[in-house]
């Protein structure tokens, strides 16, 4: 039997804004869940999404991808590539699968906001493919690791991330949270679509898929580029909905949903990706600086797609810029000398070599994230390890819930955005982190840092190791140097020619 | 005589740590109580030099012999440690 070509059924198939007729349309469609913002069901009618599919290739294409990616794994379980890669390359792993993996079950419900309460039905339809993408996100995502939990404990951070209050894991649940499940279906359209998957999505996956190919890990490799796929379709779905919020004078909403999303997706980046692309990974396999990347996968696309829907790019695009070069060192140090905080063993990433190529990338390296380092390293040279653990909390930023750096040695700049705001004293990053509060100043004002609950009390015994256990982080799982401090053999050259 | 949390920024450092310092504790108490978490951690000490305590906001430089309880400040107030000649 012939059928019809999609494209000759599909338009009509999808219109299903009918007439309700048992309940009210607010009753369908209330608004807090809706978001239509005024705009007419008919109006919301005319979205018109860019990549259209239909189930029957849906699942035909997914069977594929996921039949790809699960062979890739099976036919290298054998090869054992996880025995023999560079340690840097294990932690990136981790780091990823702890921050990703279970969040993409929140997606999928953010998905399902859309898929039920959004009144553009070609929104609606995507969602429900969206929807069954971030599942399919969330379960790959664990069972891939799960193979490793036997190796050691850290790998089952996969899973225990999100259900912890290690510190990391709070900042990407409030992140999360904020754009996936507290927002009516149009806020997740804007904010976790179009500004969190159209650029930080790529970054995370298209630059991991790329390192993972060039460290020789051929089966994270063919999962990420399996998740990456499905995010190129989803993505595409906030467009459309700002087409329409433009059409209907509510630029300005538009623009500040995406102002908040650009930057919180971005801060929470400089701590995971940032550290991994410019440290973690192994300097041979290095495609990219973070910045570089960023640059071409972010700035340019953002900018691009921003005016072209005739949006601004944010106002703190120039302080954005200026970031690039910074945040991530801060975000690094931080990270590796805080290490028995967080589920993965961060790699120094500090050898005279790695040190030549960060001080090309970012001009200036040595004279400033150098000198800490610096002491980092005469310390570990003179057997002073202690001093390089920390002993006190880092302070932690009210909005994206991680510590608060600059840039230390010659271009100290480190600043401390305070706010006070009914009674309470709050401390942000930087300017946007503050405005980000300001902007919805109820979402965000009972929220409590990790230093919060310390001074509250949450905390007992009231030092590293009550931070640990309020961590839920076990002996065996603490973070150490990556690899086991051997990198200091490049700054000890006499028992280097002993050995 | 009360412990009272600070949030400082010590010169040359890259992050703003918690500090807890008594409400009995002098500027240079409170110096010193930051350096101990910076200084041969991440910032080398410099020779002749000596710390004074900043409000990271106004500016303001505390005198060295100053009590936190005299200072005005507010619980997790963020001060500048920096290096001086005096």
């Amino acid at each position: 039997m012939s059928t019809l070509p999609r494209e000759e059924w599909y338009d009509l198939a999808r219109t299903t804004n009918w007439t309700p007729k048992y309940v009210s349309e607010d009753e369908m469609f209330p608004e807090e869940m809706s978001g239509a913002r005024g705009i007419s069901l008919e109006d919301w009618g005319k979205y018109d999404e860019p990549y259209k599919t239909t189930y029957p290739e849906y699942v035909r294409i997914q069977r594929e991808k996921d039949a790809g990616a699960y062979s890739v794994k099976a036919a290298l379980e054998r090869d054992n590539f996880v025995e023999r890669a560079d340690p840097g390359w294990i932690s990136t792993m981790k780091a990823h699968y702890g921050a990703i993996a279970v969040a993409e079950y929140a997606a999928s419900l953010a998905e399902a906001r859309m898929a039920r309460f959004s009144k553009a039905p070609g929104n609606r339809n995507m969602a429900t493919f969206g929807m069954l993408d971030e599942t399919r996100h969330g379960q790959i995502q664990l069972y891939f690791p799960h193979t490793h939990v036997r190796r050691d404990r850290q790998w089952d951070w996969a899973w225990k991330a999100y259900h912890t209050n290690e510190w990391g894991a709070i900042a990407a649940r409030s992140l999360f949270d904020d754009m996936m499940m507290t927002r009516d279906a149009i806020g997740v359209a804007i904010m976790l679509t179009f500004a969190f998957e159209t650029g930080f999505t790529n970054m995370q996956f298209l630059g991991l898929a790329a390192d993972a190919a060039e460290a020789g890990d051929h089966t994270f490799a063919s999962l990420i580029s399996s998740v990456q796929t499905d995010e190129a379709r989803h993505a595409q779905q906030g467009g459309p909905a700002l087409k329409i919020l433009l059409e209907h004078g509510k630029k300005d909403e538009a623009q500040r949903m995406i102002d908040v999303a650009i930057w919180r997706s971005w801060k929470l980046f400089s701590v995971l990706t940032g550290p991994i692309m410019d440290y973690y990974t192994p300097l041979e396999a290095r495609k990219q600086s973070f910045k570089e990347f960023m640059l071409e996968w972010i700035v340019a696309q953002f900018e691009r797609q921003l005016l072209d829907l005739g949006l601004d790019k944010p106002w703190y695009w120039d302080e954005f810029m200026r970031a690039l070069d910074e945040t991530h060192h801060g975000m690094h140090l931080g990270v590796w000398y805080w290490r028995p905080t967080v589920w993965w063993n961060p790699a120094a990433g500090v050898t005279p070599e790695e040190r030549d190529w960060l001080e090309e990338k970012y001009p200036g390296w040595n004279d400033t994230w150098g000198r800490c380092w610096d002491v980092i390293i005469e310390n570990l040279k003179e057997g002073r390890p202690e001093l390089t653990a920390p002993e006190t909390l880092p302070v932690i930023c009210h909005m994206s819930n991680i510590p608060i750096v600059g840039t230390p040695g010659n271009g100290w700049n480190v600043k401390d955005y305070t706010l006070e705001h009914e009674g309470r004293l709050y401390h942000f990053g930087s300017e946007p982190d503050r405005w980000c509060f300001q902007v919805d100043p109820e979402r965000y004002k009972k929220q409590m840092t990790l230093v919060d609950r310390f001074l509250a009390g949450h905390i007992e015994p009231a030092d590293l190791m009550g931070a640990l256990i309020y961590m839920n982080i076990a002996p065996g799982e603490t973070g150490d140097d990556a690899h086991n401090y051997e990198w200091m053999k490049a700054y000890m050259p006499e028992k280097q020619a002993a050995e | 005589m009360a412990l009272f949390p600070i949030y400082t920024i010590f010169e040359e450092d890259f992050v703003v740590q918690l500090i807890p310092v008594d409400t009995e504790d002098t500027m240079d108490q409170v110096a010193e109580k930051t350096a101990y978490h910076v200084i041969d951690r991440r910032v080398k000490p410099k020779e002749g030099k000596v710390l004074r305590v900043r409000h990271h906001e106004s500016g303001e430089v505390y005198p060295r012999d100053m009590k936190v309880q005299d200072a005005g400040w507010r619980p997790t107030e963020t001060l500048d440690i920096i290096f001086a000649d005096e």
